[in-house]
């Protein structure tokens, strides 16, 4: 089974969560000699100096952490243009792509604006048209979700990190009206949730993710390896349509 | 995959491993106001046993603690239903002190459904030392029962605390510390080394990479006991996560089978 992990980061972060060990953030390196311990063949990271430091600063960190490794794809951080932080947004999507960015995040609370049309429209309008996924850590912001993909229906948007504490009832209506919601499965540990999501939607809209360093890679490696659903599902979910999604983006 | 362990490399290929027959000691059964779950029948949770080779379960059904008008028969009918799998712990909420009079006064009748007491003071609101509590506590210590009690770092009601004064004050307590004080590891690790009968429960601390490590590195292995909140947490995942964690193999026996065994036995309900 191939993996190709969508949720997992490299650097240090500001404050290590406690009791993780000495040093809880990996080097792009040591990021690759787990995936191999692992049994994992790719995957899309991000830098955790993007949210805990400056998306600026943690976007070329991630940069010159991927750079020379064909195994990682990248996500860039945004920020809404009014403040011209990006730049011209045109050359920055393009900056992104050159330094092998496939996906973007957004960490609203930390960097202080919201989720909304008035701050991002330009730049999710952009990435609605170039179908560039954007990767949300959804923690209990559901509300700002929703309103999100009332203004902007058509994003690829990834739900991740979902807090394990039961977020069907969340994530389901979502799911349900926009075509281009995925959900990201490291917190999704509920027991048989991953056969009843495929049971009521397909394979096609879940996509394998870590959650590495914060958490192992085994966990939902294993729960995927063998939850009961077909072998061509397993393989969509922990590879294919994360292969497919990142195939579709645009210049 | 997953690690280089033989065992991770036996759970990967099959799910599940004869060789390593999985207690799990922290569970529930039936539906709950805040999740949806897929699959919260004893049928259902059964059949994930089976998937996941998990020998045996001990749990306390939602109603026991949720529902006083159902309280603890929802589980004595499912342990009845499946003896070779279930066994029970008799949910204690403290807010119906007759009830629970009544439930200890039946307990050694019920010792084929029941091994110990389940106390959730976070969700009831009533911390471990409070009067209320006495009764199941002084019955437990009586016993020598296991106790799994939810405990949280930073609880006034069921942190660190309310664990040290509790394992103080009943030292025949096998006290089953659910959730590991989760957040307060080094105070889980502290009190699971200053008192012989305290355990570390590990439902809900998987997901965070490194704990483990730190238990084992302080000599817990022993001490350790896996648990999945069932029908919570798909047991997959934590086994997944225990087998990427760098511990040994024999860590891991300890972990998912070997302690429970133990302690279980000590009590007189080893399982077939």
């Amino acid at each position: 089974m191939r993996f190709f992990d969508c949720n997992t980061y490299v650097g240090l972060p500001m404050n290590p969560p406690p009791g993780q060990p000495a040093r809880p953030g990996v080097s792009a390196q040591e990021l690759l000699a787990a995936m191999d311990r692992a049994g994992i063949e790719k995957a899309l990271v991000w830098h955790v100096a993007q949210r805990d430091y400056d998306p600026l600063a943690g976007n070329e960190l991630l940069a010159e952490a991927i750079a020379g490794h064909d195994r990682l794809a990248g996500c860039w951080t945004l920020l809404p243009p009014q403040c011209r932080e990006l730049g011209d947004l045109d050359e920055w999507l393009a900056r992104a792509a050159a330094a092998g960015v496939r996906a973007f995040r957004a960490f609203g609370q930390e960097n202080r604006y919201l989720l909304r049309g008035e701050a991002l429209g330009d730049v999710l309008s952009r990435l609605a048209a170039g179908r560039r996924p954007l990767i949300l850590s959804v923690g209990k912001e559901w509300q700002a979700l929703y309103d999100l993909l009332g203004e902007f229906p058509e994003l690829t948007v990834i739900l991740a990190d979902l807090d394990c504490w039961g977020t069907d009832r969340y994530f389901r209506p979502l799911i349900e009206r926009y075509p281009n919601v995925c959900v990201e499965i490291s917190g999704y540990i509920l027991d048989g949730g991953i056969e009843a999501f495929v049971g009521d939607y397909g394979a096609g809209r879940m996509l394998f993710g870590s959650g590495f360093p914060a958490a192992y890679h085994g966990g939902m490696m294993l729960a995927l390896a063998h939850a009961e659903i077909s072998e061509q599902d397993k393989q969509a979910i922990a590879a294919g349509n994360l292969d497919r999604l990142l195939g579709e983006v645009g210049p | 995959m997953i690690s280089d362990s033989a065992l991770a490399e036996s759970f990967f290929r099959h799910g599940r491993s004869d060789a390593c027959p999985i207690i799990d000691m922290h569970g529930h059964m039936g539906r709950w106001k805040g999740i949806y779950f897929p699959r919260a029948s004893a049928e259902a949770m059964i059949h994930t046993m089976d998937q996941c080779g998990v020998r045996l379960l001990v749990f306390c059904h939602h109603a026991a603690l949720f529902c006083p008008d159902i309280g603890n028969a929802a589980s004595a009918r499912a342990v009845r239903k499946f003896p070779d799998r279930l066994r029970a712990y008799l949910g204690v909420n403290p807010h119906y002190g007759a009830a629970l009079a009544a439930d200890l006064a039946g307990f050694d009748d019920n010792r084929d459904v029941f091994v110990g007491l389940k106390l959730l003071a976070s969700y009831h609101q009533v911390p471990w030392d409070a009067p209320a509590y006495e009764p199941a506590w002084r019955f437990a210590d009586q016993r020598g029962l296991p106790v799994l009690g939810h405990t949280w770092g930073g609880s006034s009601l069921d942190g660190p605390e309310q664990v040290r004064r509790a394992a103080e004050k009943y030292p025949n307590v096998r006290l089953l510390l659910g959730h590991s004080l989760h957040g307060d590891w080094g105070e889980a690790a502290a009190i699971a080394r200053d008192f012989p009968n305290v355990y570390l429960e590990l439902t809900a601390v998987l997901d965070d990479r490194g704990v483990l490590e730190t238990f084992v590195a302080a000599g817990l292995s022993g001490k350790l006991l896996f648990g999945t909140d069932l029908p919570w947490f798909d047991p997959h995942h934590g086994i997944g996560a225990i087998l990427s964690a760098e511990i040994t193999d024999e860590d891991r026996h300890n972990i998912l089978h070997r302690n429970a065994e133990r302690l279980l036995a000590d009590v007189g309900a080893k399982p077939n």
